[in-house]
């Protein structure tokens, strides 16, 4: 598999603010990356600076296989081959869908032109709405209007800004998958922006997490959420709770008694001991226990479909080990405010510094 | 919502005021229509279908530059890094204060053969004769239309460049990304989307010179608004010019109709989030295009006639003349804080019925007190004549019926018939202005009051009243500025020897005498210049 895209130490500046710090990822041609992070972090001006509707201040872009953007050598988003799919669609609303799909298609016969839209429009299920104006089709319609034009002058890199943000909850799953299947048959190469994170693990091949500016990390879903490189990776995609520890000589004190130090790998590697300290519990590691007392209580109850899940506080009263907020998964019934017995199972306990 | 018990009354009141407000044009239509005076068979014989063909030919060529001046100013603003911006920005609405008859005499002044400069062409090339060289004709149509267009290309210029600033710059990227340069964006996209905004400048702009008469009358370019005039004040002939005035409505309708039609393709327009406009950077040749280009429009159609105008006010400045301005000035200052403050008062009365009525019909009253803006100031004076004459007889008849003194004409050879003229006029300005303000008010401020125990009686002050006062202020000021600027309808239908200064610097125009008028028209421009210095204040302020 062959590189496609590399970034490598991008920074953008806007009104005098830094919005991208120094940004490095590479993208394999097929593979879909998924952009993630909270609101503001620069996921959208990234987005922007790789379709060349922004300029870089330092860094630069590399493009399979001549395209090569740096400083004092910009090159119009015209010219660099690559489609975007707007989060508001950015339909034309003075052309009719045929239209809209037909605009970035030059230098190709009439005939041509006919083949290459109509493959389109039933490609995407469009065909009996080829004559419409956008303003007249539901939001998923717009959403594939928006798809079918991106891809009709067969860019090498498609870029999709929070695509499915717009797109009732109801049906987002679904569309998902028919749009991960659709990019997949066509082998394109895509990079989409979301803040929502289950939608990166649905539609991802690859996932960076960014904030203010920076990739945290990057890699295969799967390594991400195993392996969170530090605690704002792991808080952003809500990989599990935070249950404070406090180090002992021998052991880890928590809330939900000690835990042995000999299975704890510290996070982010490289730093010192720092307080305070966090473990990630994930829902599977908590588990009733048998011989403690009670130790948590119920204060809200959630019906999911997968069973209950309980939001929990700890009946200690210590102002370092005292938690609020702990997600318990279950299929037993409990009632808000019940106290219940709690441990933590051993696992390879993941230890984060805040 | 409801008004309770006042709810009769005020939808009769608001129903009687737009009827009464459009009346006399039907009037006049019926009496237009008619008519069978000889007069007009002879006209339609021998002049009539010049003058419509000049109408026409002059709203083409006015629409024409219009565009072309104010379309590449718009874009040059709005899509670039203009040199300057910040100023241009606001510089290029200023022209709108200048009366295009001024700007004509002025630039006939200017260009003449006697004028300034083919004097000073013929000293430096030693010409002695017309015969010697050429120099164009500016008392021609075409220069009607170019004086026409140099005031009214920024009604083009606002409305276009509104339209660009509030496009989704997301479709302009989506172009890009598709392969689009620039250039090709704008015509392919930035364009076709201001679309609308376009057409409902140019029938704007299309009304405007439709009303226009003195202008045509200067330059001796016989249209319908001259032949109303002539027919009226030269023959006499009322239902002859009503004629003609019925045939110069059915122009306007086809603008009003053009606007309507535009305004409804608006509705699709986007006024979306992403509009932080990705200014293009001008070379060097094009950026010296773009600033000569503006800069332009900006001496042409008001700095150079407005410094002339300067000159010869303080060169034949008179105690006379000071005299005469005062008169004049009072009598304009009458007709138009009259005007302002009616229109003002009924176009509050129509919105707030449309806000807090709940009838099917209650936008009605509104739209038909709109009308009368398309109506060009000639037509409308013939329809007063047509109406309030034959009321002026059966008023004098009545009282001598009642064996009192006759009142003469006290409505159509009054005050009354000018300020009645104008607020039909003007209305669709004072409506424009504080509808706009009223749909900015949230609809729950409705109801909140209602919530907390008060009435609409004494909310409405509190609230309704109180949150519209900059739009009051701004409906005020644009009739008032307005009706200072009206000159066909108050030259026909102002009593014996009672002079505005539009009427006054009409007629010294028509003398060849402006300089001893410089004084008033200097006037005239400077509150013309009030709500553009406001509205962009207010602007800024946003």
């Amino acid at each position: 598999m062959t590189t496609l895209l590399t970034l490598s130490e991008l920074s953008v500046t806007l009104q005098e603010k830094l919005i991208l710090s120094g940004v490095n990822l590479s993208l394999d041609t097929g593979n879909i990356l998924g952009l993630v992070g909270p609101s503001g972090c620069g996921k959208t001006t990234l987005l922007n600076t790789i379709a060349g509707f922004i300029e870089q201040d330092e860094g630069d872009i590399y493009i399979e296989p001549n395209i090569n953007i740096e400083e004092g050598n910009m090159i119009a988003p015209e010219q660099r081959n690559i489609g975007m799919i707007f989060q508001d669609y950015a339909l034309f609303p003075h052309l009719t869908v045929w239209q809209n799909i037909a605009f970035g298609l030059k230098n190709l016969t009439k005939d041509e032109k006919f083949t290459q839209v109509t493959k389109l429009l039933s490609l995407l299920k469009l065909n009996d709405f080829s004559a419409r104006y956008p303003h007249q089709l539901s939001g998923g319609q717009q959403q594939r209007v928006a798809i079918a034009r991106a891809l009709a002058p067969q860019p090498k890199l498609l870029l999709l800004d929070e695509p499915f943000s717009n797109i009732d909850a109801r049906l987002r799953n679904e569309l998902m998958l028919e749009l991960r299947g659709l990019l997949k048959q066509l082998e394109m190469t895509a990079i989409f922006v979301t803040h929502n994170k289950d939608e990166v693990f649905t539609f991802a091949d690859k996932i960076a997490v960014m904030d203010q500016g920076r990739i945290l990390q990057s890699g295969a879903p799967l390594a991400v959420f195993q392996q969170p490189l530090n605690w704002q990776v792991a808080d952003f995609l809500q990989i599990g709770s935070w249950l404070p520890v406090a180090q002992n000589r021998e052991c880890y004190q928590t809330a939900l008694g000690n835990i042995s130090m000999d299975k704890a790998n510290h996070y982010p590697r490289e730093s010192g001991i720092q307080q305070p300290q966090y473990l990630l519990l994930k829902p599977q590691h908590l588990v009733l226990s048998q011989n403690k007392t009670v130790n948590v209580r119920v204060d809200y109850v959630k019906i999911t479909e997968h069973g209950f899940q309980y939001l929990l506080s700890s009946l200690l009263e210590d102002d370092l080990l005292q938690f609020k907020q702990i997600s318990y998964f279950s299929q037993q019934s409990y009632l808000q405010g019940q106290e219940l017995a709690l441990e933590v199972a051993e696992h390879d306990f993941q230890i984060f510094y805040k | 919502m409801n008004l309770g018990n006042k709810n009769t009354t005020w939808k009769l009141v608001s129903w009687l005021l737009a009827l009464a407000l459009i009346t006399p044009v039907l009037v006049m239509l019926i009496s237009g229509v008619s008519s069978s005076s000889d007069l007009f068979s002879h006209l339609w014989q021998t002049v009539l279908p010049t003058y419509i063909s000049n109408t026409l030919l002059l709203c083409l060529l006015v629409v024409f530059f219009s565009l072309l001046f104010g379309v590449p100013a718009a874009a040059i603003i709005s899509q670039t890094n203009v040199r300057g911006k910040k100023y241009l920005r606001w510089l290029l609405m200023l022209p709108l204060a200048m009366p295009a008859y001024l700007v004509a005499y002025l630039y006939t002044d200017l260009f003449d053969y006697a004028g300034p400069v083919q004097r000073l062409l013929r000293e430096s090339f030693n010409w002695q004769s017309p015969a010697d060289y050429w120099f164009f004709d500016i008392r021609t149509i075409m220069g009607a239309s170019v004086m026409l267009a140099l005031v009214l290309f920024p009604y083009v210029y606002m409305l276009v460049r509104t339209s660009f600033e509030c496009q989704d710059q997301n479709l302009i990227r989506a172009s890009r990304s598709l392969g689009l340069t620039v250039g090709q964006s704008f015509v392919r996209v930035v364009l076709p989307l201001a679309r609308p905004a376009i057409a409902v400048a140019a029938s704007l702009v299309l009304m405007e010179t439709l009303a226009d008469f003195a202008t045509v009358q200067y330059f001796a370019v016989n249209t319908l608004t001259t032949a109303i005039y002539d027919t009226w004040l030269e023959y006499g002939d009322l239902s002859t010019a009503n004629a003609i005035a019925s045939i110069l409505m059915l122009f306007v309708l086809f603008a009003v109709v053009a606007e309507q039609k535009a305004r409804a393709g608006q509705r699709h327009q986007s006024t979306r989030f992403n509009n932080q406009i990705q200014e293009k950077k001008l070379s060097a040749g094009q950026q010296m295009f773009a600033v000569c280009f503006c800069w332009f429009l900006v001496i042409a159609g008001f700095i150079l006639p407005f410094s002339l105008l300067m000159m010869m006010a303080i060169d034949y400045a008179s105690v006379e003349q000071l005299n005469d301005l005062l008169s004049s000035g009072i009598n304009s200052l009458k007709v138009a804080v009259y005007t302002a403050t009616l229109a003002t008062l009924i176009a509050l009365v129509l919105a707030l019925l449309k806000r807090l009525h709940d009838s099917p019909m209650r936008q009605y009253p509104l739209q038909i007190s709109g009308f009368g803006y398309a109506i060009p100031g000639t037509v409308l004076a013939m329809a007063m004549l047509a109406t309030l004459g034959p009321l002026d007889h059966w008023l004098n008849d009545f009282a001598v019926m009642l064996d009192v003194d006759r009142p003469g004409l006290i409505l159509s050879g009054s005050l009354f018939a000018i300020v009645f003229a104008l607020m039909v006029r003007f209305a669709a300005i004072a409506n424009g202005a504080i509808n706009s303000g009223i749909e900015q008010i949230p609809a729950s401020l409705d109801f909140a009051p209602a919530s907390l125990g008060l009435s609409l009686k004494e909310s409405l002050p509190k609230v309704h009243l109180s949150l519209l006062k900059p739009s009051i202020l701004v409906a005020w000021l644009l009739v008032f500025v307005e009706a200072m600027k009206e000159l066909p309808a108050v030259l026909l239908l102002r009593p014996f020897n009672f002079e505005t200064l539009s009427t006054q610097i009409y007629q010294l125009i028509s003398d060849e005498r402006l300089e001893q008028g410089a004084l008033g028209a200097l006037l005239i421009v400077l509150f013309g210049l009030l709500p553009i210095v406001y509205l962009n204040k207010k602007e800024s302020n946003v």
